[in-house]
């Protein structure tokens, strides 16, 4: 052993350079792992705590985009909003001016769907909240497309909302443009259709369908369909119109009970 | 050997390649790092200083390709070792020998990596990148020598002020 340190001891210039050389054509030929177990070993301790600290600067870069980009959204927003409240406040002089009764306002509810029952299609769908967060029977059902349904069942801690493409639920609505009322239902078999409309009525694909607010259950103005197609009559004296609903009712999630008050 | 300064060169290699190289570039040209501190280690230090911090600082610069880090590996030494070897033989109070053997290392370091790793005409990419490479690298290692040297001290940049 000794003889071994003491030849180390005088060549220890040719050892190192031996060492090295050796490593070197370790990596070079001993390709299949070594190389990348020593790139790999040297990413992580030397690279891994800076590739973090440039990930977490990029995504701060990406939070202040955002942020402007939001900032610039909420003042048009704000915007916007400044200029409904002041169309709603000269909508109020004005039917003050006519001698309407003032618009009721609404509060939602939010409300998350626990369970949908169906038959073929959608008929109903089980809520998280009842009565003790306010919910009653028959307030109206919407999402942020439009009309869902209306509360028909309601016990302390769910409700059971009736959907609009349930058969035995019809909704009274009118046409937005033209203004004319009929019969919003759905028929197994053809979908959404609008009844009840005189052969002479003007509508259109394309044509939006809102509540009428007849009938007490449903305020009106809400968003519920869009004219799909208009056929004409033959012998009947009703159109038949389909309608394509803005909710898909396959994929309703979060929904939002609709509480009379001021808003 | 004292370990802790070389492994803070080697973390400086690192940092130079995934945040600093970006902000310090010029027009795309950034200096290099790896090839300044390899050079300056073989000037002012031992040739088994040389040998083994060109190894171990080849092995950290190359480890983002695999592919070619054994050749990474075997230039940083041998430049390493051969600034070592020339600054034994030069006169080395002079800045300008040590600024050529720092911009012959630049130089040749990057005209093997370009010819390993890169399909674009090798004259452009000599003159749009390496040559300037060499100049941006050759500036910093004159500010360091300039300041090893007491040319440049805190007090005189004070002065300035």
């Amino acid at each position: 052993m000794a003889w071994m340190t003491a030849i180390f001891a005088r060549n220890r210039r040719y050892v190192n350079y031996g060492i090295v050389a050796i490593l070197f054509l370790l990596l070079l030929v001993g390709g299949g792992n070594l190389r990348p177990w020593s790139a790999n070993l040297c990413l992580t301790l030397f690279y891994y705590p800076f590739s973090e600290i440039r990930n977490n600067i990029a995504r701060l870069n990406d939070a202040a985009e955002d942020n402007s980009r939001l900032k610039n959204s909420l003042t048009e927003a704000s915007l916007q909003l400044n200029a409904l409240a002041e169309a709603r406040r000269e909508n109020q002089r004005l039917r003050e001016f006519l001698g309407f009764a003032p618009a009721e306002g609404y509060r939602v509810i939010p409300v998350k769907i626990i369970s949908l029952i169906q038959d073929g299609y959608p008929l109903a769908a089980v809520v998280n909240k009842g009565t003790s967060d306010g919910i009653e029977i028959n307030q109206a059902v919407v999402n942020r497309f439009g009309l869902v349904g209306r509360v028909k069942e309601v016990m302390t801690g769910h409700a059971t909302v009736q959907l609009l493409t349930d058969p035995s639920h019809a909704v009274s609505a009118r046409i937005a443009e033209s203004r004319q009322i009929g019969i919003v239902r759905f028929v197994p078999g053809e979908g959404l259709i609008f009844d009840n409309l005189p052969a002479d009525a003007d509508v259109k694909a394309g044509d939006v369908i809102i509540t009428s607010g007849l009938g007490g259950i449903y305020p009106d103005g809400l968003a519920v369909a869009v004219v799909d197609s208009v056929a004409p009559p033959k012998i009947d004296i009703i159109k038949s119109v389909w309608l394509r609903p803005n909710v898909n009712f396959l994929s309703i999630e979060e929904l939002y009970v609709l509480k009379g008050g001021a808003l | 050997m004292k370990i802790i300064p070389y492994l803070m060169y080697l973390f400086l290699i690192s940092f130079h390649e995934t945040i600093l190289g970006d902000l310090t570039s010029v027009g795309g040209v950034a200096f290099d790092m790896t090839i300044l501190i390899v050079v300056l280690t073989a000037l002012y230090k031992g040739e088994m200083e040389a040998l083994w911090f060109g190894f171990v600082a080849g092995l950290v610069a190359g480890a983002a390709a695999p592919d070619i880090l054994p050749y990474r590996v075997i230039l940083t030494v041998v430049l390493s070792v051969l600034a070592n070897f020339l600054s034994n033989r030069i006169n080395l109070e002079s800045i300008v020998s040590r600024l050529v053997i720092l911009a012959g290392m630049v130089l040749i370091n990057r005209l093997v990596i370009t010819s390993l790793t890169s399909t674009d005409e090798i004259f452009f990419v000599l003159f749009r990148f390496i040559l300037p490479s060499v100049l941006y690298t050759s500036l910093w290692g004159l500010i360091f020598f300039a300041f090893k040297d007491g040319i440049i001290t805190p007090q005189k940049v004070k002065a300035l002020f």
